[in-house]
């Protein structure tokens, strides 16, 4: 089973006109953690998920999701 | 936390990541004058000067591993310089440096079945490894969580 986590982050981020640093701010995270679950090398904890998720307004399964 | 802190910590962090592969390579070459000295009883005062700048830069680089460091800058500012990803980043580096630690302890073992090793000598070749290690990891880990931002 090769399951990981993907992420709609760059997309969403761009659709809001939102830097890394503007999302890292709002969600009360470096821009380093932005970053590193954006491009999928960091899988964040569901608190974190669910605040980025909060921080985009959009359901944290919009947001992420698994990809086989 | 404001725009600036989130700035400010990117910067340190950037820097950070930069600095932890100098700071293992100047803590071997230290300890390689160490062993090639081969200061053994520690009876002269320059030896004893050497053993303690070794324990002080040993545990500095210690405390870098596991706070992170910047330990005089703001609050929301260190926050921000210890979160998931950093927290995540350093636990694999201590995880990597312990089981190098662990490799040196074995090879040190094995090279006392050829030659004497003191001690002294035993202890500084396994810190060697497992803090150079480390610190080798955690810059490897923050520049690749930097990259493509």
């Amino acid at each position: 089973m090769a399951e990981g986590l993907g992420n709609r982050l760059n997309e969403l981020r761009g659709e809001r006109g939102l830097t890394q640093a503007a999302l890292a701010e709002a969600v009360g995270v470096s821009r380093k953690t932005i970053n590193t679950v954006e491009n999928g090398v960091f899988v964040p904890s569901t608190l974190l998920a669910l605040k980025i998720a909060r921080a985009l307004e959009r359901p944290v399964e919009e947001v992420f999701f698994l990809e086989d | 936390m404001t725009t600036s802190d989130i700035e400010t910590a990117d910067r340190l962090s950037r820097r950070r990541a930069r600095a932890l592969p100098l700071f293992a390579v100047l803590f071997i070459s230290q300890q390689a004058s160490f062993i090639a000295a081969r200061v053994e009883d520690g009876a002269r005062s320059v030896d004893q000067v050497k053993i303690a700048a070794w324990l002080v830069l040993s545990v500095i680089m210690l405390l870098l591993l596991t706070t992170g460091g910047f330990w005089f800058k703001p609050r929301p500012v260190r926050q921000l310089l210890d979160d998931d990803v950093t927290r995540a980043n350093r636990a694999d580096a201590l995880r990597l440096g312990f089981l190098a630690t662990m490799a040196a302890g074995i090879g040190t073992y094995l090279l006392t079945l050829a030659e004497t090793v003191t001690g002294r000598e035993a202890v500084h070749l396994m810190m060697t490894v497992g803090i150079a290690a480390a610190l080798l990891r955690l810059g490897w880990l923050e520049r690749r969580a930097h990259r493509d931002g």
